[in-house]
């Protein structure tokens, strides 16, 4: 299929900007954001599949996140594994947890869904606090010097932000995908409506579950990466409740059930949310708190489809037909 | 014959909204189920449309029993219905929804959009086929619900009360609407209030009253049922038709 070229240039533009990102801001300052940024974006693009496009909010996405996370440091401190052997392993856990989660969580509809998934995520935070063997509270560390490139041990950014850059697109990419085939209109359709989508032979659950165990690969391996970079993974950075909220904050900022939407939520809040930690220092951080709180109020009392939503409501007709393209 | 509905009951607890409802029909009728509001023909024609599983009775469509198959297994078998207040995909433009119908029969894109650009020509919605379904008025979602529910290749369509709420304009061009897909051979079911609709349409009614199906047969011979005119249509109605 064919798309306008004026979408063409756009991605472009896109791709040209974030693969020259590092280069132009050659600070490590500038280039730790740029990681962070493309975490979060991955993070929240993965979340999208299933909370965006499927309209099923999970509010304990941080369990196949922190699953993603501890693998590789896990088999690294035991068993002296690179960590990148670790990745595989998360992803098959995490797509074990989805397929075991989803069976019965999506029976439930709406406030129930994301209450199931923040209580089964609190479960796994709470367990591995107390669990020696993955280090309890203390958490686990990854090698200090690399043994090799396999170790994924750097020392500077700019190889975790050329690689997390290829994860990303790979993911948009597959997102794109999605979008354009069946499984992505009977995602749009079951979040519109289920019983409508039922009605026209969507097969509901099993288009559900598909999207749940591909949202959960892909945010294992964001908890994977994560992990590698920093050499260090606890419970509350691995499965804490502010790491879902902040991939559920993300996409729908930006735009939740749209390809780029999280690319722009993360945009947004990660430069915010490192301002105010360098402006306040330590104590910063719990204005992140604060932050969350605020635009989850903004997002919903004015613009609940995000700013993509807000986008194609005051665009001028030129640009939106270009947009929409 | 098509569909054969023997015996229906539906319960909600203690209190029974259908009782033992029989309904045959045979491929190319259409058929309407009128009665008071609460009578129990939403309740039946969930049955029949796999969304509410009977108590007890048995349906079989096409031979084979669906009493208590999925919504999912009456669309694959080719039993559509539209919902009473439209059920359209808000945030998808008019051409993504019929597409969710398509998929159904044409699992790849661009035949499923070949094949539902077809249906929302027939259905007259070309004009507004980029749109987003919100956008549009009530005529226009309930339109949107049968070019949907026709782009599923349906063997049989279950109209709930789909030409509710339109103009007299707007109603004849849904009467033609209707009598365009039945030409197409399928069967069709309608519920409805309006009378016009019946007579013009229907050649078999079926009243349901206090979950009982209370009378049954042609619409001229139904209206003129006293059962039928002391429980539902008044004889108000008989007196604007200018019965005896």
């Amino acid at each position: 299929m064919t798309k306008p070229p004026v979408v063409h240039s756009k991605i472009i533009v896109l791709a040209a900007c974030l693969l020259l990102y590092p280069l132009v801001f050659s600070d490590a300052f500038y280039r730790d954001i740029g990681v962070t940024f493309l975490l979060a974006a991955i993070s929240a693009s993965a979340w999208n599949i299933v909370g965006g496009y499927a309209g099923q909010v999970s509010v304990g996405h941080s369990m196949f996140y922190g699953i993603g996370a501890y693998a590789p440091l896990l088999f690294y401190q035991h068993f002296g594994w690179p960590p990148i052997a670790g990745i595989p392993i998360g992803i098959a856990s995490s797509i074990a947890l989805a397929v075991l989660i989803g069976a019965p969580t999506f029976r439930l509809t709406g406030h129930y869904f994301s209450m199931a998934t923040i209580a089964v995520a609190e479960l796994i935070r709470i367990f591995t606090g107390t669990w020696e063997f993955a280090g309890a509270a203390i958490g686990l560390q990854g090698p200090a010097v690399a043994r090799g490139w396999w170790d994924l041990t750097f020392r500077g950014e700019l190889p975790y932000y050329y690689i997390f850059l290829g994860v990303l697109a790979i993911l948009l990419y597959v997102t794109y995908a999605i979008e354009q085939r069946r499984f992505g209109y009977y995602l749009r359709a079951i979040k519109a409506g289920e019983r409508a989508a039922r009605s026209l032979g969507a097969p509901v659950r099993e288009t559900k579950i598909k999207a749940l165990v591909l949202s959960a690969t892909f945010t294992s391996v964001a908890g994977s990466l994560y992990s590698i970079k920093t050499g260090f993974i606890d419970p509350e950075s691995g499965f804490g409740i502010l790491v879902s909220v902040q991939m559920v904050i993300i996409a729908a900022l930006g735009g939740a059930g749209t390809l780029f939407g999280p690319l722009v939520g993360a945009l947004i809040l990660i430069p915010l949310q490192t301002a105010t930690n360098t402006w306040f220092g330590g104590s910063g951080s719990g204005l992140t708190y604060i932050l969350y709180g605020g635009i989850i109020v903004l997002i919903a009392r004015f613009e609940p489809g995000g700013l993509f939503e807000l986008w194609d409501r005051i665009a001028p007709a030129r640009w939106k037909r270009s947009h929409a393209a | 014959m098509l569909l054969d509905a023997q015996n229906v009951s539906k319960a909600f607890g203690d209190f029974l909204a259908v009782s033992g409802a029989d309904l045959s029909i045979d491929e190319g009728e259409i058929i309407g189920l009128i009665g008071p509001n609460g009578a129990g023909k939403s309740t039946f024609f969930n049955c029949l449309a796999g969304d509410a599983t009977p108590t007890s009775g048995k349906i079989t469509f096409a031979g084979q029993e669906v009493t208590n198959a999925s919504p999912e297994t009456h669309a694959r078998l080719g039993i559509g219905r539209t919902f009473q207040v439209p059920a359209t995909f808000e945030d998808m433009t008019v051409l993504d929804n019929v597409m969710v119908g398509a998929f159904l029969r044409h699992p790849h894109r661009n035949e499923a959009r070949e094949h539902a650009r077809g249906i929302v020509e027939l259905t007259g919605l070309n004009p507004v086929a980029h749109l987003r379904a919100r956008s549009l008025g009530t005529p226009g979602r309930k339109r949107l619900e049968i070019a949907r529910v026709l782009a599923t290749n349906p063997r049989l369509m279950l109209l709930d009360e789909s030409l509710a709420g339109l103009t007299p304009t707007e109603l004849q061009e849904a009467i033609r609407l209707v009598r365009r897909i039945h030409e197409m051979g399928i069967t069709i079911v309608i519920v409805e209030h309006i009378m016009e609709v019946i007579m013009t349409l229907t050649r078999r009614v079926l009243v349901f009253n206090q979950g009982h199906v209370i009378a049954s047969g042609k619409p001229e011979d139904v209206v003129r049922d006293e059962t039928v005119i002391t429980a539902y249509l008044g004889h108000g109605h008989q007196r604007r038709r200018g019965d005896p």
